[in-house]
């Protein structure tokens, strides 16, 4: 799997990313560094705890740094999770989470499944 | 390659996203060196350490705890961001968000995402702009310097020509400057209605070297008689004051230029008495300017400490005597009072008073006038020093075996020397220590209010306090003792800004 397969799979915005990155190295490097990135568990967890002003700052985070990676799936729904925290966090539902969840997972998978194929 | 590193200009990240930190670092690590800190305090703590080692600040905005325009605040408050450039970095590009960061002093904005080339281009541009700035002002500095020690050596050469044809050896010029400036220095701790500034003072010093250029123009039978003058010969004597003042107005050039109207007003009127019986003019009181009432003075000590052709040196004691009894004229009863008060380090002054280290005070003068001037330069300046003792500090400190502890009220930072955090399980820098359940732990809260109050019962001028409470150091409970200095504010209403100090065990004397 190549990088930009991989960023395919996701719909990201790879040309873009590997005009800001100047090369498949650095992304994957940094790709790689994603599934060690705790924004989303901090995420997770402020929320559950209803502690919005925390959340936001986890959703801001989030959103910046699959911004930078061109993460668009993800990028977009932790743009809309950070816009509603800021402004109207009384409006959270639960399935907010669910919808940034599954922009998450499926991020994660295939950067996993890079990781492995560069292993291989 | 270990040459280049070592020349490499360093950029601190303050960034609560490790990966947005490790995607800049990434970006800038081939031209700069990189230091990151996770939040605001900590970066706030790197640039208390060396800012005037860091050339530039990528700040994020929203940051758990203290956020970016928190860091922004403390920065202009200690006025770093007049020397250390920050960039905004924010994912947040609301309108207001960047509004306000440029006001409080954000030179640059670089949005996400991060393009590597346009992070570079940022940020060595922004550099290199402060760079070219600095040198300007190194330049300006260096020619005012230049300047300044040519005129004050041009005064020196010209007044020694006056002394020597006078047959007296030179010291003459360097006690009258030695004796103006203590006075002057001690009359506007007095009073303000001289509206004297650090600079006026430096001029009349230098100008009270050409008080008697006017004596280049007595014929020598005159000026060098071995003794008592006649009638004539004191009225020729007496025109040197007016001659010096028409030689200095007679001036093709540089009418305008503060030092000569100073040496003006000296020569002209450094033999005129506070009553109205001095000359030429008879000026009464205050119409003597300040400049030559206390040239005058200096002229009078100096005169009747020295040995001449047809007296003996007074003694110190005497001759303060003689001028407070009006042996010699009536002078300017602040000024009296500011003789008597300067007494004491009069006599040391006058001692050490020789070529060489009136030389060096000129420079010093200079140096510390120049860091006045120049106000820019001088915040640069001091933390440059304030480096210097940081780093001479941090080196005793990581040798010695005790804790050592700095905390600044505004923000609310504790600073813990590497073993001192270590032995009380507490991180180098803590945010609100009052609070901090590992400090109360360390220390009854009832004993921090008792040393907060011992300490803000100090003075600027008596600054140490020391207390003895319990303390759970390393897990074990005893009592210590708090050696401490507080950090008063330099203005005239001090305002405490802190504290540094150690805590140590106390030796019992039986022991």
């Amino acid at each position: 799997m190549t990088v930009k397969e991989c960023y395919e799979k996701i719909n990201g915005d790879y040309e873009g990313v590997f005009s800001r990155f100047r090369g498949d190295a650095r992304i994957q490097k940094f790709a790689f560094k994603f599934l060690n990135d705790g924004s989303f568990d901090s995420l997770t967890k402020t929320l559950e705890a209803r502690d919005y002003a925390e959340a936001f700052r986890a959703a801001h985070t989030l959103k910046g740094v699959s911004q930078n990676l061109g993460f668009t799936g993800l990028y977009q729904i932790s743009e809309t999770v950070t816009e509603m925290l800021r402004n109207h966090p009384e409006d959270y539902t639960p399935d907010m989470l669910d919808k940034v969840r599954e922009e998450y997972d499926k991020t994660y998978a295939a950067i996993k499944e890079l990781q492995a194929s560069t292993e291989a | 390659m270990s040459d280049k590193s070592k020349l490499k200009e360093k950029i601190l990240i303050v960034d609560d996203s490790e990966m947005n930190r490790m995607i800049l670092s990434d970006m800038l690590e081939d031209d700069f060196e990189i230091l990151e800190a996770p939040d605001g305090p900590q970066g706030l703590a790197i640039l208390q350490q060396m800012s005037s080692e860091i050339s530039l600040v990528l700040l994020d905005i929203v940051m758990p705890g203290m956020d970016g325009f928190e860091v922004l605040a403390v920065m202009n408050k200690n006025q770093w961001i007049e020397d250390v450039p920050v960039i905004m970095i924010s994912a947040e590009s609301t309108p207001s968000y960047v509004r306000r960061a440029y006001e409080l002093g954000v030179i640059d904005y670089i949005s996400r995402p991060f393009d590597s080339l346009v992070v570079q281009r940022r940020v060595l541009n922004t550099i290199m702009l402060y760079a070219k700035q600095k040198k300007l002002m190194g330049l300006v500095t260096e020619q005012m310097y230049e300047k300044e020690k040519n005129t004050s050596l041009m005064v020196t050469i010209l007044s020694h020509i006056v002394e020597f044809r006078n047959g007296e050896s030179g010291l003459h010029v360097l006690h009258i400057q030695t004796i103006t400036e203590l006075l002057l220095k001690s009359l506007i701790k007095k009073t303000d209605q001289y509206h004297l500034s650090h600079a006026d003072i430096n001029m009349i010093n230098m100008a009270s070297a050409l008080h008697d250029i006017g004596k280049i123009a007595i014929p020598s039978e005159v000026l060098n008689k071995p003794g008592r003058f006649t009638d004539e010969e004191y009225k020729i004597m007496k025109t040197h004051s007016m001659i010096g003042a028409s030689m200095l107005e007679d001036l093709p050039f540089h009418q305008d230029e503060p030092l000569v109207k100073v040496a003006y007003e000296i020569c002209r009127w450094h033999h005129e008495r506070y009553d109205g019986r001095g000359y030429p003019d008879g000026l009464k009181g205050e119409e003597i300017p300040i400049s030559a009432q206390v040239v005058s003075m200096a002229d009078v000590y100096d005169a009747l400490t020295s040995e001449r052709v047809y007296k003996k040196a007074f003694s110190h004691e005497t001759a303060l005597q003689m001028i407070q009894e009006g042996q010699c004229g009536t002078f300017n009863p602040l000024l009296l009072e500011c003789l008597m008060d300067v007494a004491d380090s009069l006599v040391e002054e006058m001692k050490s008073a020789s070529l060489n280290t009136k030389n060096e005070k000129e420079m010093r003068n200079i140096a510390e006038e120049i860091m006045r001037y120049e106000e820019m330069e001088g915040s640069n300046r001091t933390l440059l020093y304030l480096d210097q003792e940081r780093a001479k500090n941090r080196f005793y400190s990581s040798i010695s075996k005790e804790i050592l502890f700095e905390y600044t009220v505004s923000p609310s930072i504790l600073t813990l020397t590497e073993w001192s955090a270590e032995k009380l399980g507490l991180s180098e820098v803590t945010l609100d220590p009052l609070k901090n359940e590992t400090v109360l732990e360390s220390m009854a809260q009832e004993d921090i209010q008792k040393l907060g109050e011992l300490l803000h019962r100090t003075t600027p001028e008596e600054p140490e306090a020391s207390y003895v409470c319990k303390t759970k150091i390393d897990g074990e409970v005893k009592e210590r003792r708090f050696i401490c200095r507080a950090d008063w504010s330099e203005e005239e209403e001090p305002v405490f800004r802190g504290v540094i100090g150690k805590v140590e065990d106390i030796v019992h004397e039986d022991f």
